[in-house]
Parts: C-alpha cells; sequence; structure tokens
C-alpha cells in the first residue's frame, strides 16, 4: 500500500471533515465546563458568591455550577482559610473527587496560610499545597472576581494550551 | 448606686467615657454563681466571659460582663483564681448561654468549670490538650 | 360472631446522627452540627465550631493596635465596617482621641451602606437555603452598586480597613456623596420589589410563619442580640440603648416584630435596610466640613493600664471589644464578643422537635458568620 501523505488527504477531503486529537478535544470539553466544589471556607467565599453571582457571571465560561458533592464537581476552589481541625475534611474531599480534578487555591490564606501566619500560631495549615496539588494560586484578600475569573481561564490555559481571551493589557 | 443593681455585689462606679463599662465589681470565685443568680434575676444579659493570664501574679483573672436590654448599664464582675490548679463554679446553671462561653475560655486557658456539662474543647480540635492563650504557651 | 382486631405493632423509635456539614451548602460557613434524628425529626442538634478558627485573639497580643486593624475586617467580613469600629472606637476611648465630626458621620454613612450590603448577602443566601435561585442574583446585584462606592473611597470590596484610629483612611470624595445619593434613591423601589416578588409569595410565607419560635426570655438567656431579639418583641438594638458615635443625632427606628418567628427575624432585616437608608440619607444632609484624622495621633500607642470596652450593633447583633492593656504597645489581651456566637448558641435548645428543613430555615433565619463565632 502507497504510503498516505496527511497534507495530501487534507487538501482532498471536504472542508467539513476535520482532524483532531481526541485529547485536545476532550481537553476542550473539560475546559469549558468546570464544576466547582462549593468549598467556600471564609471571607474569599463571598468573592467566589460574587464570581458567580450578576456581574462577573461565571456561567458565560462554564464554571457557574457549584456542585455541593465532591463526586460531581472537577475543580475544588479552596476560598479560605484552611486550619488543622478542618485538614482532614478538605483532605477526605479532594480524595472523593472523581479523576480529572483540579484545584485552585483561591486567596492568600489557600496560599501560604496568609495573614494568619504569626511565630507560635497554632491552628492554621500554612498553604493548602501542604495537603494536595494545585493547579493555579490566585493571590489576594480577598481576589477580586475578575481575578478568579482570570484564574479560571489559566486553568483552561493549562487544560488546552491556549488561552479563552486574550490577556487585557495594562491601561 | 444605681436602683436596678442588686445592692449584695461590690459594683463600684466607672468612668462610662474612658472606659465603656458603667460599674465593675471584683469578688471571690465561690461568690459567682450567687452574683450570676442575683443579676439574672434583675434581667441582666450575659454579654460574654474573658480569661486573663495574669502569669507574673500567679493568678488567671475571669470577667463576667452583663448589660440590659432596656438601658445603657454595663457592669462587669470579675474575679481571680490561682494559675496552679484554676477552678471556678459554672453559672451555666444560671445563664444556658454561659455553656459556650465557659468552652471557649476552658479551650484558651485550661480553666475547669466545675460542674459544666461538657467541658469539651469548643473551638480546637476535639483531641487538643494545649491551652493557647496562656502567655507560657509554647506552639 | 368476634371480629378480630389486629394490634398496632409498635416499632421501637430508633434515632441515627446525621452530621451536617462542615462543608453543606447550607451553613453559610464551616459549621458542623451532629443531629440525633428521628426520621426527619430533630432530636438534639448540637453544633460543632472550631473549622475556621483563626486565632484573633491570640493575633491579639502578637500585634501592635494598628497592626491588629485588619484582622477586624475579617472577623465578621459581612460587616466589616462594624467590627472595625468597635475595636478603634475602644482604642479612641483608652487613649482619649477626640474624633472629627466629619469623620464620626462618615463612619456613620459607611457603617450602614455596610449594613445593607450585608443584609443583601443574607437575603440571597437564605433564599437560596430555601429553594430559591433568583433573589440571590438581584441581591448581588444591588451589592455590587455598594462595594462600587466603597472601593471608590477605601480600596477593597469586602475587608475594608478604613476606620484608623483617630479617624478614617482619607477623606470621600464628590462622586461617593453624589453616588450614595443616587443609590438611595435606586434601592427603595428596589426593596419593593423584593417585597412583592420574595415576602408576599405564599410558599415563602408556609416556610416562614410560624417557624422555629424564639420567646423574649431565651434570647435574654442566651445572650441572642440583634434581629433575632428584635423579632422576638424587644427593642435592643446597641445604636438606640448605648448610642456611639454620633446615632444619637439621627432620626431612625430599630424594628421590632413580636411573633418571634423566622419570619418575624426577615422582616427585621428588610425594614433594617430601609431605615439603613433613612439614616444614610441624614447623614448625606447633615454631613459637616473638617478633618477626617484627629489631632495628634501617637506614632507608636500605648493605652494607659487598664481594660477598655466598646459596643457596637453589627449586622448580626451586638459586637464587642474588650482590650486588656498592661501600658505596652501591644495589648495584653482583646477579647472579642461575637453576636453570632451568641445567637447559634440557643440552636440546639430551640431546634428540638422540628423537621429538618424546618431546622435550616430556623439556622438561616439567624444570620450566621462562622468566623465571628470561630474568631
Amino acid at each position: 500500500m502507497e504510503p498516505q501523505d496527511d497534507a495530501q488527504i487534507l487538501k482532498d477531503c471536504p472542508p467539513c471533515v476535520k482532524f483532531a486529537k481526541l485529547d485536545e478535544l476532550l481537553a476542550l470539553g473539560r475546559a469549558n465546563s468546570l464544576w466547582p466544589l462549593t468549598f467556600g471556607l471564609a471571607c474569599c467565599a463571598i468573592e467566589m458568591m460574587a464570581a458567580g453571582a450578576s456581574r462577573f457571571d461565571l456561567a458565560r465560561f462554564g464554571a457557574e455550577v457549584f456542585r455541593p458533592s465532591p463526586r460531581q464537581a472537577d475543580v475544588m476552589i479552596v476560598a479560605g482559610t484552611v486550619n488543622k481541625k478542618m485538614a482532614l475534611a478538605v483532605k477526605t474531599l479532594y480524595d472523593q473527587m472523581a479523576e480529572p480534578k483540579w484545584v485552585i487555591a483561591m486567596g492568600n490564606c489557600a496560599i501560604s496560610g496568609g495573614p494568619f501566619v504569626f511565630p507560635g500560631q497554632y491552628a492554621v495549615i500554612e498553604g493548602v499545597d501542604k495537603l494536595f496539588p494545585v493547579d493555579v494560586y490566585i493571590p489576594g484578600c480577598p481576589p477580586r472576581p475578575e481575578a478568579l475569573i482570570e484564574g479560571l481561564l489559566k486553568l483552561e490555559e493549562k487544560l488546552t494550551g491556549k488561552r479563552r481571551w486574550p490577556v487585557v493589557p495594562p491601561q | 448606686m444605681n436602683p436596678k443593681l442588686p445592692p449584695s455585689i461590690p459594683f463600684q462606679p466607672v468612668d462610662y467615657a474612658a472606659k465603656g463599662c458603667h460599674f465593675d465589681a471584683v469578688i471571690a470565685a465561690d461568690k459567682v454563681v450567687e452574683a450570676a443568680a442575683l443579676l439574672d434575676g434583675a434581667g441582666f444579659v450575659l454579654d460574654t466571659i474573658t480569661g486573663v493570664d495574669w502569669m507574673a501574679e500567679g493568678q488567671m483573672e475571669l470577667v463576667y460582663d452583663f448589660f440590659r436590654l432596656e438601658e445603657a448599664l454595663r457592669v462587669a464582675v470579675r474575679t481571680r483564681i490561682p494559675r496552679d490548679n484554676p477552678e471556678i463554679a459554672t453559672i451555666s446553671g444560671v445563664y444556658p448561654g454561659a455553656n459556650w462561653h465557659e468552652r471557649e475560655t476552658h479551650d484558651f486557658f485550661g480553666i475547669r468549670f466545675t460542674g459544666h456539662p461538657d467541658l469539651t474543647p469548643f473551638l480546637l480540635p476535639e483531641d487538643a490538650t494545649y491551652h493557647p492563650l496562656r502567655k507560657d504557651f509554647v506552639a | 360472631m368476634t371480629t378480630v382486631q389486629a394490634s398496632p405493632v409498635e416499632t421501637p423509635r430508633e434515632t441515627f446522627v446525621l452530621n451536617l456539614g462542615p462543608q453543606h451548602p447550607a451553613t453559610h460557613g464551616v459549621l458542623r452540627v451532629k443531629m440525633t434524628m428521628d426520621g426527619e425529626y430533630v432530636v438534639r442538634a448540637e453544633p460543632v465550631c472550631g473549622y475556621i478558627h483563626r486565632m484573633q485573639e491570640k493575633m491579639g497580643e502578637n500585634r501592635t493596635y494598628a497592626q491588629f486593624l485588619p484582622n477586624t475586617s475579617r472577623i465578621d467580613y459581612l460587616s466589616a465596617m462594624t467590627c472595625t469600629h468597635a475595636f478603634v472606637g475602644a482604642i479612641e476611648r483608652a487613649a482619649k482621641l477626640r474624633v472629627p465630626p466629619r469623620a464620626e458621620y462618615i463612619r456613620v454613612i459607611t457603617s450602614e451602606l455596610n449594613r445593607i450590603s450585608s443584609h443583601l448577602v443574607w437575603w440571597g443566601a437564605f433564599l437560596l437555603d430555601l429553594g430559591g435561585f433568583t433573589p440571590l442574583l438581584y441581591a448581588f446585584d444591588d451589592r455590587e452598586k455598594i462595594l462600587d462606592l466603597l472601593e471608590g473611597i477605601t480600596g477593597s470590596r469586602l475587608t475594608y480597613s478604613y476606620y484608623r484610629i483617630g479617624g478614617l483612611y482619607n477623606d470621600v470624595d464628590e462622586a461617593f456623596l453624589k453616588g450614595t445619593r443616587q443609590f438611595v434613591a435606586q434601592m427603595r423601589p428596589r426593596l419593593k420589589m423584593y417585597r412583592e416578588l420574595v415576602t408576599e409569595n405564599i410558599i415563602f410565607r408556609k416556610r416562614l410563619e410560624g417557624i422555629g419560635p424564639i420567646s423574649a426570655e431565651m434570647c435574654r438567656q442566651y445572650g441572642a442580640t440583634g434581629p433575632v431579639i428584635r423579632g422576638s418583641g424587644v427593642a435592643y438594638d446597641v445604636r438606640k440603648i448605648e448610642p456611639y458615635s454620633v446615632y444619637s443625632e439621627f432620626d431612625f427606628m430599630a424594628p421590632t416584630f413580636p411573633e418571634g418567628d423566622s419570619k418575624a427575624r426577615y422582616l427585621v432585616r428588610m425594614e433594617e435596610i430601609a431605615q439603613s437608608l433613612r439614616i444614610i440619607e441624614q447623614g448625606l444632609d447633615k454631613l459637616p466640613a473638617g478633618p477626617v484624622m484627629a489631632e495628634k495621633v501617637p506614632r507608636i500607642l500605648k493605652l494607659p493600664v487598664g481594660d477598655y470596652c466598646y459596643a457596637v450593633e453589627a449586622a448580626r447583633g451586638r459586637f464587642g471589644v474588650r482590650i486588656v492593656s498592661d501600658g505596652k504597645e501591644i495589648p495584653y489581651r482583646v477579647k472579642l464578643r461575637s453576636p453570632s456566637l451568641s445567637n447559634l448558641s440557643l440552636f440546639e435548645e430551640a431546634s428540638r422537635g422540628m423537621l429538618l428543613p424546618d431546622a435550616l430555615a430556623l439556622m438561616g433565619s439567624l444570620d450566621l458568620v462562622i468566623p465571628d463565632i470561630d474568631r
């Protein structure tokens, strides 16, 4: 059989046939419909709710459906301080989420313990990445809803390799 | 002396503009339940229970804050207990709201409230054995 | 002929423990409630707190007075201005700092804006608990307008550290004054729309009328304040009974409803939004000119030895601060009296024998912010 020339095949096929890797297609599907787990712990939770509400509207990015059950969620947005009493529950929730799963650490507390780290501190876990791997870090105390949206777009970029919207240049 | 205050508690007037409190009384630790019952009978509300660790003096102080609902009248009842064996009777039989305040004070200072129905950790993890607001606490 | 009567079979009643939280959409934060259930009825509901304990009181002993100020915004982050007010108020009392009148009026205006935004979040989240998703979107839309105004003067949307020791961070500008008047004018018809959309809705009324009765005596015994005690008929409002700042110069009402059920607590908060709009209007009309910072506030602040207290009416109830100073630049002890702790402490007694959804409606009507309890 003569070797097939990919470029020739593409030229001959009618324009409505596109070739793509299945991985890329799945990644596009996953990135456009990330379902977050409702995991607001403290102040950042209010900014997460504001991001899901009318003005900032996470639904545009497919991420409006906050699932209370970890079995149905794709991404865990850790919004708030994790302390030692809560750490076991957070780890259990992470373990209960089905693969593929991602974690966004929202706010300074989830990144490194935030403003609650001082010499002699006894209760706060200094960063949720001490419990499980984090994909995107969003700094702020609390980060603006636009920052959360940017964090989601960064996660989408991590999944698909492409950004959905261009980065807005500083004015 | 304000007529709303029970006369047997030794209240002293306090400068409200500077301190935020109208009357202040220092009593012995074994008179706390009686004082709480008198203030409850007079219609006061328990605001909060504050523990203070006076390590240099070897004592722990408990400040019980009360206020009234009908007019501006804030009173504080203070008592001191020895730091090596901090024990005092519970007032949760008089004020059910004191249950959680006492659990929190026990969490932070290790003060045992005798007669308390459930003196388990409230804000600290269930297996915590440390008392973080003591001045000699090391994390 | 005798008829055989079947005797009823006695099934022994068995209870089971249902764990609500700490991750649950209805607990408004990380609260765990161990509920012993008899079928759908709550036998005993035991709240377990501490999952967001962030050592605020310990930090009070490790931070100077100015360094602790950002912490105060994060205690009850929905009414952050009032928590900061209590802290700086106690220090100003102790250090005998005279806050200029313009700063006091702006503090009142911003506190009331904060109260409205807190009640809007409560309203949206409460209705979300009861099953209605739409009011959350309306509430957050109105709230964004308040946050725009406050962001213009403070730089922050949620955790403002706007009140400083002796006054304010900076003065308000024309855009804020104009924008606040526009907001007040636009919010009043929205309240009317909320009433028609939700308050007079028959399903809503059936969910709340008669649910979760709390008597005034129970409130007094547990120290519950704020809309909880005002929904049980007692007109206790710190702004009226123990006036602080310049509240005594304003003409407003502390709304009180006598029924003591969840609907009464709901109506108290909706009416409070209307009263806050009145206070804001009066504040804008009466705003005096002048500086917004006291004179001669020391850079390194040391309070004289002793105890200093201050209490404010936060959106949830009476929020108090007690500072014990030993003369140094860091406090010896900072005690925070949290309204949500006292409000939640009566939940165990009040929810006995209730159906589970009714118990959740009761918990929502108490308006809890869990970091306020755990500090």
